[in-house]
């Protein structure tokens, strides 16, 4: 009784605009269960690129976060609680400001006079500006930027509960830094790592405003080509089947990854 | 256990997080009117175009309303989930937690552009209701997160005192309970303000005529012009995020329920 109301809130109002968006998918305007979206979305040159495009940023992402995140993660929770606490609401800070006000940084760092332009030329190094921006490399900065948070912070989580005790332990047997990391760091974190991995990964492949301001049009990812479906060409069904493959990725990678935490304790 | 060398990771950590936002705010003071680095000169205009730009304020509005009720209403329906799923256990409950989790796993441009689709194009609904229903469930399951980790640190022994003192079962939960649980409550509150304040793929498909989001019509404002603007506009939601998470930080410690 006490959960009803928010359940059926949930179902009526969730549960079933996707139920119908299943059912935009297989069943076109002109009638009859069919699955040619989904053989057209895999024909069609275009939405395959843009499909393994959206897959592979999302890959380099969540490696980039990865090893970005370790050896930080690690350095914070060695840190006094205090400064730790500050340090740790500034990992937070980014994550609660809007995707936009975030993205349009990289427009001034990776623009035509951007900073990095600007060095650049006056360094003599490049005789034109480069242009940064509608690159991979452009999505893959701001995606970085904007899901660093997601990574970092289950991984602090789940190196708190690693005594210092075990590490000197470590030490005390031979095995250097490296070796400790890699051989007690590491393994007794691997819940944070799958859990950011997750975040990170799924967070990439859906993201709507990074590859829409710096990707644009010229470098579609599924989340800006079933914008583009849906809005500029006006055509459901091929949108419908974008965004059930949307979800059918997130959720094979959320399975996966789960599998793997439950085979590791 | 920790060397210098690795601190040198903090730095790069750092650098990346919050680096862009120190271009922001150098950006938003310049004279420049396109997006030029190193800005030159000193100049608050940008800051007044803001509060001059009409669809600004409009969606200033929309996105405040839009986040107290769409959070307010998230918590009164998530209250009573959270409490049955950290104090009972019935049959159902492993369902129950996969469906109040689910708004999470599936992407929100998906779940606006389903919305769309099925309630404003097929169903005539308004925009607005369309906005608010669908920042409602995405925010469920942090509401339903943040306040059971909260029931779970109180005992539930000092319920059954009240309760074998004579208060009946409501009583004993606004009496006592929720009162050990503002901590709690205020965490999630403040998660899914920011969070639905914030928000645009939801929000993006949802958006109609008259009817649009702040951080959506930022980005509508960014396709027609380049100018610094945003960068003010940014600068200015930064220090209101600062605050509020700051002082939220120091009053409930924020970031264990993240």
């Amino acid at each position: 009784m006490l959960v009803s109301p928010a359940f059926i809130f949930v179902l009526v109002f969730f549960v079933l605009p996707l139920i119908f968006l299943l059912s935009q998918s297989v069943l076109p305007e002109e009638g009859g269960f069919t699955l040619t979206g989904y053989v057209d979305f895999f024909e069609s040159r275009v939405s395959r690129v843009v499909y393994l495009r959206t897959l592979k940023l999302g890959l380099i992402v969540t490696v980039i976060c990865v090893l970005m995140s370790y050896p930080a993660a690690f350095v914070l929770t060695r840190m006094p609680a205090r400064r730790r606490s500050f340090l740790m609401s500034l990992v937070i800070l980014p994550l609660m400001t809007n995707a936009v006000a975030r993205t349009y940084a990289w427009l001034i760092i990776l623009g035509q006079r951007g900073v990095i332009n600007q060095t650049l030329l006056s360094l003599e190094l490049v005789e034109r500006p480069v242009r940064f921006m509608y690159t991979e490399t452009a999505i893959v900065l701001g995606l970085t930027q904007l899901f660093l948070p997601l990574m970092v912070l289950p991984l602090v989580s789940a190196m708190e509960n690693i005594p210092d005790d075990v590490l000197e332990a470590a030490r005390n047997l031979g095995a250097d830094r490296l070796e400790t990391f890699l051989r007690i760091v590491v393994p007794l974190s691997s819940d944070g790592l799958v859990l950011g991995a997750t975040l990170v990964f799924t967070g990439s492949v859906t993201a709507f405003v990074t590859p829409a301001i710096l990707g644009g049009s010229r470098l579609l990812l599924m989340s800006t080509l079933l914008r583009q479906k849906s809005v500029t060409l006006f055509d459901q069904h091929a949108a419908a089947v974008i965004a059930m493959m949307m979800i059918i990725t997130t959720l094979a990678v959320n399975l996966l990854l789960r599998v793997l935490r439950v085979k590791q304790s | 256990m920790v060397s210098r060398r690795m601190y040198i990771s903090l730095v790069i950590l750092y650098g990346f997080l919050l680096g862009p936002f120190l271009i922001i705010f150098m950006a938003s003071f310049g004279e420049n009117s396109t997006m030029a680095f190193p800005p030159r000169g000193f100049t608050l205009d940008w800051f007044a175009n803001v509060f001059e730009t009409s669809q600004f304020i409009d969606s200033f509005w929309i996105s405040l309303q839009l986040a107290l009720l769409s959070t307010i209403v998230s918590l009164v329906m998530g209250m009573p989930v959270a409490y049955a799923l950290t104090r009972f256990q019935f049959a159902w409950s492993g369902m129950v937690e996969t469906v109040f989790s689910a708004p999470i796993l599936v992407p929100g441009l998906v779940i606006g552009f389903a919305m769309l689709n099925f309630y404003v194009r097929l169903g005539d609904m308004h925009v607005m209701t369309g906005l608010f229903i669908g920042h409602t469930a995405i925010l469920f399951p942090y509401s339903v997160r943040v306040i059971s980790a909260s029931l779970r640190n109180l005992d539930p022994y000092v319920e059954d005192a009240a309760v074998s003192l004579g208060a009946n079962r409501l009583r004993g939960f606004v009496l006592v309970v929720l009162p050990n649980m503002q901590a709690g409550i205020a965490a999630a509150f403040v998660l899914g303000f920011i969070t639905s304040f914030n928000n645009v793929p939801v929000s993006l498909f949802l958006s109609g005529p008259g009817v649009t989001t702040l951080p959506v019509s930022m980005l509508s404002y960014m396709e027609y012009y380049f100018d610094p603007t945003i960068a003010a506009l940014s600068t200015l939601l930064v220090i209101f995020t600062i605050l509020l998470v700051q002082s939220a930080e120091r009053m409930l410690g924020l970031s264990q329920f993240v």
